[in-house]
């Protein structure tokens, strides 16, 4: 029996822009006393109207284009019914038929995720469910309602958890060197709801099992467990039940992070009707040519271009380029820094610092200073610092701004290449180690005890190279 | 000193030459209505204190000869479609009884602006939902010809208030017929305006893609003067159009009435008509004839489903923008509910209105899947044909000329338990709402009752100063709008 996941993913994303989706309300709704961020719009009132948040919508047609997209020539809101307390209008303005921007795809690995679409909507408030006096109450806070939201929709392309991750952080990568939200999933401006069957091979006969959304993921780990999850569940299910997937038969489940399980929220999803509609308040929206140029115009190097970029000017290995490009704004300190930078081989010798333990550093485009990182490189360069002092002198003076030569002085790190004292020191060695140099004797390659020997002797302070070149030379 | 009968012109040539104060119009006005209205009850909310509080800053402005606005010391009713800050808004609907507003629709905003007096808010059919008032969550409006008649709807309080001569003008809104029907069956003026030409922002909502606000008076001249202010860009109505609005009031004589071609549409001179009202419309056609128009029988075959188209669009916005009124976070609601749904259930089955409970379930029915496509999207493309048919004529006629109602008022309770015959009564203002384009109502005879008929002249988007100008001359070469009913 051969069994293949089959996973298309939805994601949500808040942008962060300054006033809300369909009203000029601060869109901020963390940390902001219930509902100080509201207006006739966002709650709903009687007569009140929307009016679309422009920059929003390039925006998510920006994302769009960044995830490969084709924009719609002419695209609309619809109204999405159903009631919940904390949807004001008893509707949810979201896009059905005419998303902003249809059919793109995006790499992982050397796999391709095609990408159905990219729409706009707005979020909803937020139920809190309290005890006061022995009462249940459910109070609403109406803040986050109307905050702009890009949903996201994978086709089901990915076929495990870890791809289905993968996606996630890439999709996030992407969100953050746009610049149009913080893509946080912990903090909820990133939240994801995949869905998952199966594709069951037994012999010649081929099963798909129903289809399971999961909602209430919360964090990266929570996907790929939730994900791992839902295929054992789905497999054991089949075994038992050999239920297939049906028109009717989809399911909505919850992710219990605690328990590290999902379980059963909703039945028959295929049922529910949302009733869509154009949005009457709102006229269709249409972006000429020359204003999707534009828009694409905003877009800044991507991922996967500064990858290739830092590879073949400044060779770069596949690691090291992910590494820094992992994050736009560890990108931008890199790119800060390297500004002044002269050639290839200082680069590299400086990637070797940045990406060391340095990345457990609060990083700090104001905070680093390109001159100092410059001055560790050239006095590497110079056998002044070895790379291991190297290392420690450059987040020392990250943390503390001082001359990286300075601190090197301070803490006895400037390395000793004056051959007559080197030579002094490894006399010392020698005669100190006759069993060591007994074993050199007889196996030359042991020189590596030797040189640890003269390195500690001379606080660390010893040019390695010249040190073991010494060695040898006295050994002969 | 007697106001009876001024208009807005009128009045105001008495407040700047100080013969009379706005605290005296405004008091004027407040006798009226205490004295009159306990018998048409066109008022669900009378607001004498804001009234006179509002007089009483402007006497102060024109005593110390500051500016006032051009509106100053014009008493306006406003439909209770309309949200006013601080004064109770109820739609007519129970779901609303003693909602006060934090806020204010655009255009009654734009009106207090410029110094316009609110004497109170009008009756209507729920949310707007009929045409007679008689489906109101409080009371009927009788007709000031004829009590014992409906006034039209669904504006019937702002209609019957303008006729009863209650305030100088009003507010209204016309989703299918709404202000040009009233104004027809209580011989009033009512300009429906383009869809786009006036914010919809703060007057709770019917269909969306429908509703069009506009104003009642005396006659066109105050039709103009008020309509000035009211149109234009509002930023908080995304449907409003950015045009510089013409001066209306300077256009009045802009249309030469010789070779003025006049479009009859035959369809709206057959079935349902009643041959009275087509013989006086004719006979209003004539008049223009008389001074050098010139008639053209046109055709509009697709008249016949507008009422059709009508009521599966108007009731799918419908179902969805009467969700909001769910009790929670304005309203009346219920208690002691066991849940969220019953919660919802009970508030709603309790306080809506049997006509807006009819028109969510048609719309929720319409929209819902397997049905939209029948419906909903069959409308839509109908729509789009009525619209075409419009433009079309209107390339071959400079205005179209129209009867409003195909019947004068009827008794009340007539109707009421025929929602089909209620619906047909639409039958020759639907379509117009259903293109957006503008028409004005305007009062042309009276039938053998004694109860008024208006006719309706009909032009192209935005063409709001060409028809005001037709209809004017109309007024200035009869008297019908100068009629009064005797209370």
């Amino acid at each position: 029996m051969k069994i293949t996941p089959i996973i298309g993913l939805e994601v949500h994303v808040e942008l962060k822009t300054k006033s809300k989706m369909f009203c000029s309300c601060d869109a901020e709704h963390f940390h902001v006393d219930p509902n100080t961020h509201t207006c006739p719009t966002c709650l709903g009132l009687p007569g009140a109207l929307p009016v679309p948040n422009k920059t929003a919508c390039e925006w998510c047609i920006k994302l769009g284009l960044a995830l490969g997209c084709t924009p719609n020539e002419s695209s609309f809101f619809e109204r999405k019914n159903y009631f919940y307390p904390d949807l004001a209008k008893g509707y949810q303005l979201t896009q059905y038929e005419k998303p902003f921007v249809i059919n793109g795809k995006i790499k992982i690995g050397d796999q391709e995720i095609r990408i159905n679409r990219a729409h706009m909507e707005e979020d909803t408030g937020k139920s809190v469910h309290i005890i006061k006096n022995n009462e249940e109450l459910t109070l609403i806070d109406y803040n986050r309602c109307g905050v702009p939201l890009v949903e996201i929709v994978s086709e089901p392309d990915l076929t495990s958890a870890q791809m289905a991750k993968d996606y996630l952080l890439k999709i996030q990568q992407i969100i953050r060197y746009l610049g149009i939200s913080d893509a946080d999933i912990e903090k909820g401006s990133m939240r994801c709801e995949p869905t998952i069957n199966l594709k069951i091979e037994d012999g010649d006969q081929t099963f798909y099992t129903p289809l399971a959304e999961i909602k209430n993921v919360a964090s990266l780990t929570g996907v790929l467990n939730a994900v791992d999850y839902e295929i054992n569940r789905q497999t054991e299910e089949f075994q038992k039940t050999k239920e297939t997937k049906s028109k009717t038969n989809k399911t909505t489940r919850g992710w219990d992070a605690q328990k590290n399980q999902t379980f059963l929220q909703r039945e028959k999803e295929g049922s529910s009707d949302y009733r869509y509609f154009p949005e009457p308040d709102i006229p269709h929206i249409e972006f000429t040519k020359a204003e999707i140029e534009a828009i694409r115009a905003t877009i800044s190097e991507l991922p996967d271009e500064k990858i290739a970029r830092y590879k073949t000017d400044f060779g770069l290995s596949d690691y090291d380029a992910n590494l820094i490009a992992q994050d736009i704004q560890l990108a931008q300190v890199f790119e800060h820094v390297i500004e002044i930078f002269k050639n290839k081989e200082d680069i590299k010798l400086f990637v070797n610092l940045f990406n060391g333990e340095f990345r457990n550093e609060d990083i700090n485009i104001d905070k680093i200073k390109p001159e100092n990182c410059l001055k560790i490189v050239t006095a590497q360069n110079e056998s002044l610092l070895s790379s291991t002092s190297a290392k420690i002198v450059f987040t020392e003076s990250y943390r503390t701004g001082e001359d990286p030569i300075e601190i090197a002085k301070k803490q006895g790190l400037i390395q000793v290449s004056d051959s007559s004292q080197i030579e002094k020191i490894a006399k010392e060695v020698i005669d100190n180690n006759p069993k060591a140099v007994q074993d050199y004797l007889k196996n030359p390659n042991s020189v590596g005890f030797l040189v640890g020997q003269l390195m500690k002797a001379s606080n660390g302070s010893a040019n390695p190279q010249l040190a073991k070149e010494i060695l040898e030379k006295l050994l002969k | 000193m007697d106001l009876k009968s001024l208009t807005i012109k009128q009045i105001q040539e008495l407040l700047f030459s100080k013969k009379i104060t706005a605290t005296q119009i405004v008091n004027f006005y407040l006798n009226r209505i205490s004295e009159i209205d306990p018998k048409i009850k066109a008022f669900i909310t009378i607001t004498d204190k804001v009234a006179l509080k509002q007089a009483e800053i402007l006497d102060a402005k024109i005593k110390k000869g500051e500016s006032v606005g051009k509106l100053a010391g014009a008493v306006m009713a406003v439909k209770d479609i309309f949200l006013t800050k601080d004064i109770q808004t109820t739609s007519s609907s129970q779901v609303l009884n003693g909602y006060i507003p934090q806020y204010s629709s655009t255009i009654y905003q734009k009106l207090i602006d410029q110094d316009a007096i609110i004497i109170g808010k009008t009756n209507t059919d729920p949310f707007a939902f009929g045409g007679s008032t008689e489906n109101s969550g409080y009371f009927t409006t009788k007709n000031p010809w004829n009590l014992s008649k409906v006034p039209g709807g669904s504006s019937g309080g702002s209609a019957a208030a303008v006729a009863a001569d209650l305030c100088q003008f009003a507010l209204g809104t016309d989703t299918g017929g709404s202000i040009r029907q009233p104004a027809s069956m209580c011989g009033v003026s009512g300009l429906k305006t383009t869809y786009g030409l006036n914010s919809r922002f703060g007057i709770t909502a019917m269909a969306s893609s429908f509703d069009c606000p506009g104003v009642f008076a005396k006659n066109i001249e105050d039709l103009a003067l008020v309509t000035q202010i009211t149109a234009g860009l509002d930023e908080k109505d995304a449907t409003t159009v950015d045009l510089s609005v013409p001066d209306y009031s300077k256009l009045l004589e802009s249309v030469d009435l010789k070779g003025l071609k006049i479009g009859l549409p035959k369809e709206y001179f057959s079935d349902p008509i009643n041959p009275e009202v087509k013989e006086k419309v004719m006979t209003a056609a004539k008049e223009f004839e008389k001074r050098g128009a010139i008639l053209v029988d046109i055709s509009l075959p697709s008249t016949n489903l507008g009422i059709a188209v009508y009521y599966v669009l108007v009731p799918s916005e419908i179902s969805a923008n009467m969700a909001r009124y769910d009790g929670i976070r304005f309203g009346q609601n219920t208690t002691d509910n066991k849940d969220i749904t019953s919660y919802y259930m009970n508030t709603r089955g309790k306080y809506m209105e049997a006509e807006v409970k009819r028109r969510i379930i048609i719309g929720t029915y319409a929209l819902s899947s397997g049905y939209y496509d029948a419906y909903y999207t069959k409308a839509s493309k109908v729509r789009t044909l009525i619209k075409k048919e419009f433009t079309e004529a209107l390339k071959n006629v400079d205005i179209i000329l129209a009867p409003v109602s195909p019947t004068t008022a009827w008794d009340i309770g007539a109707k009421s338990n025929d929602p089909l015959q209620m619906y047909l009564s639409d039958a020759f203002t639907v379509c117009v709402n259903v293109a957006g384009i503008p028409s004005v109502a305007l009062p042309c005879a009276f039938d053998s009752q004694k109860l008024p008929i208006d006719f309706q002249l009909i032009g192209n988007f935005f063409e709001e100063s060409k028809i005001l100008s037709v209809a004017h001359q109309y007024q200035q070469f009869t008297s019908f709008h100068k009629e009064e009913p005797k209370l």
